[in-house]
């Protein structure tokens, strides 16, 4: 799976179903349509790309997010960031100067870092300020389309950019797109990891930057926005049982504190906690053997097992079964070893007959 | 004496745009056409290994100056360039190949008797020609399959685009995802049956 981030969205872009489809042909999977935003935020906050693209020949196989991009110039606008997040699947930010890289890196809440590598910039990074975020599940998007279709010193002021932060970023947490405008302008993946090595990039970083960096983000900015506390998501809630353990409920009521069930992508509630609390409860009933007395009666198990000729060892007892079957199931993994042991043996005289 | 290595970069030339579609079948207008197929047409009569040496000797000198030019000089030679599949084999010596890769990815047009927009995707590095060659070929076959199934699901679009679309393309499109690499190693049994260079 290859992932391009970064494809510009204009509403009036009559060229987009042929770049989607040239994207797909290059062989990429996943593509995030990219709206931009420069300035104040418009009052009344909503997406501006349609879920479904009204357009035809759409590539079958290309899946599509939406994504934002919002030039930070002034601070006070962070209040309404999650509003904004919560209107597309992918967030990024793009500081113009070392201030508001500084702010995106530490406090504010992205998932993607992008920087605009055609301009000079006037500061270095630093490996701290970037593994801070980093570390805080942040990306930081190297752009290659503009070096391409650019002049001369757009593309120097991008190799030199991108250059200094493989070099600060130590080659962590990047992630590489084509943010570009027609699709003369995108080029296949491997020719992206290409440049990015000869930008000193090591091969399988680039390659990590293509396909796994890109879907920690995505699946990262989905779990963020659907799931219970960017934790538990719900893939199918199935269908809702009938409610017939009434008196249940209300032995278990006083756990509080229990597994956190998410279901039908609701947050936790009443109900499903006494459920789980309960049955919390009828594990640990089940539950008390120590490790140290497992062992034992496992091995008295064996040696038991070993008196009646191997064969099936019924084990005291409903409650010890599981158990029983990884003592068996071990010993058919240990016989197996001998198998493959004298296997390997065989081979060996094999190999030396032929010499 | 030790040989000297080299890689062949098996590269497809891919047309982005419509505009000057030389080739357009007489019975459709263009806009019909799959764009599978527009993107890999056929070359213009003008493109040919002469014009792709200087394409790629002009991107290196562009990138990487003299010092690039002068390295790849020696080695870089077009060994098959096709114009009915826009696909190309180019020779260089293995130290330098991804000089002349990345001069092949930042070119955006043809030079000037041409002088049209492309892409160039390299879709595989051998150490030898003949699994550059096995390769072009499969990738041949696979493309015209590709149209075909393209051109179904277009004619049947009408009617039950949902039910088409997935089939057509399910038949033979995985193996042309190049996930874990494009490159070969180097095997001990690959004989580079080509010494004229």
């Amino acid at each position: 799976m290859f992932y391009d981030l970064n494809i510009p969205y204009s509403a009036n872009d009559t060229h987009l179903p042929r770049t989607l489809a040239f994207v797909s042909e290059l062989g990429y999977n996943v593509v995030a349509l990219n709206h931009s935003i420069v300035g104040k935020l418009p009052a009344q906050i909503t997406c501006a790309i349609p879920d479904p693209l009204h357009l035809k020949d759409l590539p079958p196989k290309l899946s599509i997010r939406r994504r934002v991009t919002l030039t930070l110039t002034e601070s006070h606008q962070n209040a309404r960031l999650a509003e904004l997040a919560h209107a597309y699947d992918l967030l990024a930010l793009r500081p113009i100067d070392e201030r508001t890289l500084q702010l995106a890196c530490s406090s504010l809440d992205c998932d993607i870092i992008s920087l605009d590598l055609t301009q000079r910039l006037p500061f270095y990074f630093r490996f701290k300020m970037l593994s801070e975020a980093v570390k805080s599940g942040k990306r930081f998007e190297l752009c290659y389309s503009q070096g391409v279709l650019g002049d001369s010193a757009a593309r120097r002021n991008l190799i030199g950019n991108a250059s200094q932060l493989i070099r600060a970023s130590r080659g962590r947490g990047l992630i590489v797109s084509s943010e570009a405008k027609a699709a003369v302008g995108c080029r296949g993946p491997w020719d992206a990891i290409n440049l990015a090595m000869i930008w000193g990039l090591p091969q399988e970083w680039g390659f990590e930057a293509m396909s796994k960096e890109p879907r920690g983000v995505v699946v990262t900015a989905q779990l963020r926005r659907t799931s219970y506390r960017g934790v538990i998501d719900v893939v199918y809630g199935g269908v809702k049982p009938a409610p017939v353990e009434k008196e249940l409920q209300d032995a278990g009521a006083g756990k509080g504190k229990g597994r956190q069930q998410a279901a039908n992508g609701q947050k936790r509630k009443a109900v499903e906690d006494v459920e789980g609390g309960a049955e919390a409860r009828v594990e640990v009933a089940e539950k008390p053997i120590s490790k140290r007395e497992a062992k034992r009666r496992k091995h008295q198990a064996r040696l038991s097992g070993v008196d009646q000729n191997g064969g099936t060892t019924k084990v005291k007892g409903d409650s010890l079964s599981t158990k029983g079957d990884g003592e068996r199931r071990g010993r058919r993994a240990e016989g197996r070893g001998l198998a493959t042991f004298g296997g390997s043996r065989m081979n060996d005289r094999l190999v030396s007959y032929r010499h | 004496m030790v040989r000297i290595k080299h890689r062949y970069l098996l590269v497809n030339i891919l047309y982005p745009d419509t505009k000057s579609s030389h080739l357009r079948p007489a019975s459709k207008p263009g806009d019909d056409v799959p764009y599978t197929v527009q993107f890999r047409r056929p070359s213009p009569d003008q493109v040919n290994g002469g014009l792709l040496m200087r394409l790629i000797r002009d991107g290196v000198v562009e990138l990487f100056g003299d010092y690039g030019s002068g390295k790849i000089a020696g080695s870089l030679q077009v060994k098959y360039f096709s114009p009915a599949t826009s696909t190309a084999t180019i020779r260089v010596s293995r130290e330098h190949y991804r000089l002349v890769w990345a001069a092949l990815t930042f070119t955006t047009r043809l030079p000037r008797p041409v002088d049209q927009p492309c892409v160039i995707q390299v879709v595989r590095v051998s150490g030898t020609i003949r699994k550059a060659e096995e390769e072009a070929i499969r990738r041949a076959g696979l493309s015209i399959r590709r149209a075909e199934a393209a051109a179904k699901s277009s004619n049947v679009s009408g009617v039950a685009t949902a039910s088409a679309t997935p089939l057509a393309v399910a038949e033979g499109d995985d193996d042309v995802d190049m996930f874990n690499g494009i490159e070969d190693r180097d095997e001990p049994g690959d004989v580079d049956d080509d010494d004229d260079g």
